[in-house]
């Protein structure tokens, strides 16, 4: 490979890992040849960095972090203000089913279908970027979301 | 595709098993092995991930260049992973043998 190329390709990796592996990895370069080989420079070199981009980023989250997101407590906080609707319906009219969905029903619905979207943001934002911190946060997301649709599914309301 | 194995860390860990050596020695070592040409990226991805996992460790630079040598823990890797390679291939051989 001409010298050009070869900074070029090293300039994909990650800074770490040019300061640590650059200078060995520059002279194997130079004596590799064919197109194949940039291919798999290229594909290294790029995993070489999504990967310190997740661990960067993962490092720099504490499990406080990511847990006192909006998005990490609001669904909760949903769920288990229509668990308590389906609590207070319960005590105050009984577990008996109605003809027509009443007042608690709908609020029990919003509350349930509007932290959808708030669930996928944390998912697709915080999962990626911290794994560790964030899967604790959708187990607990998912506990009070079925915590509160057991009640509802067991008492049929 | 047809006969090369290609689980690159393995593949280094047993290039070095006997002796140091640097990246292209590496290379040229397995592909004499296994037949297998590793590419510059996918040896040095290997390198980073061992080196991490203390499986293997650069010694002082010869010309601009580290060999990398084994350590007690990358032997103990290869030796566990090749002697489930090696079980795979003798039940796999049986198999055959009997069609």
């Amino acid at each position: 490979m001409t010298p050009r190329l070869v900074r070029v390709l090293l300039c994909l990796y990650p800074r770490w890992w040019r300061q640590r592996y650059g200078e060995e990895f520059k002279q194997l370069l130079a004596e590799s040849t064919g197109i194949c080989e940039v291919a798999d420079v290229f594909r290294s070199a790029l995993y070489e960095r999504a990967r310190s981009w997740v661990i960067s980023k993962g490092s720099q989250c504490s499990f406080r972090t990511v847990a006192t997101r909006t998005s990490a407590f609001l669904p909760i906080a949903m769920s288990l203000t229509a668990l308590a609707a389906v609590a207070f319906h319960v005590v105050i009219y009984g577990s008996a089913r109605e003809p027509d969905e009443g007042a608690v029903a709908h609020i029990w619905q919003i509350l349930m279908a509007g932290q959808m979207p708030i669930l996928m943001f944390f998912g697709l934002k915080w999962v990626p970027r911290a794994p560790r911190q964030a899967l604790p946060v959708l187990a607990a997301q998912a506990g009070a979301a079925l915590a509160s649709m057991a009640p509802v599914f067991f008492l049929g309301l | 595709m047809h006969g090369h194995y290609s689980d690159p860390p393995l593949l280094v860990l047993a290039s070095l098993s006997n002796g140091p050596k640097h990246g292209h020695a590496m290379i040229e070592d397995i592909a004499l092995l296994c037949g297998t040409r590793l590419g510059p990226g996918t040896l040095y991805g290997a390198i980073t991930r061992l080196e991490e996992q203390g499986m293997i460790e650069a010694l002082p630079a010869d010309d601009r260049r580290h060999p990398y040598r084994i350590t007690p823990d990358g032997l103990e890797l290869l030796r566990a992973r090749l002697s489930v390679l090696n079980r795979f291939a003798r039940a796999g051989m049986k198999r055959l043998e009997s069609l």
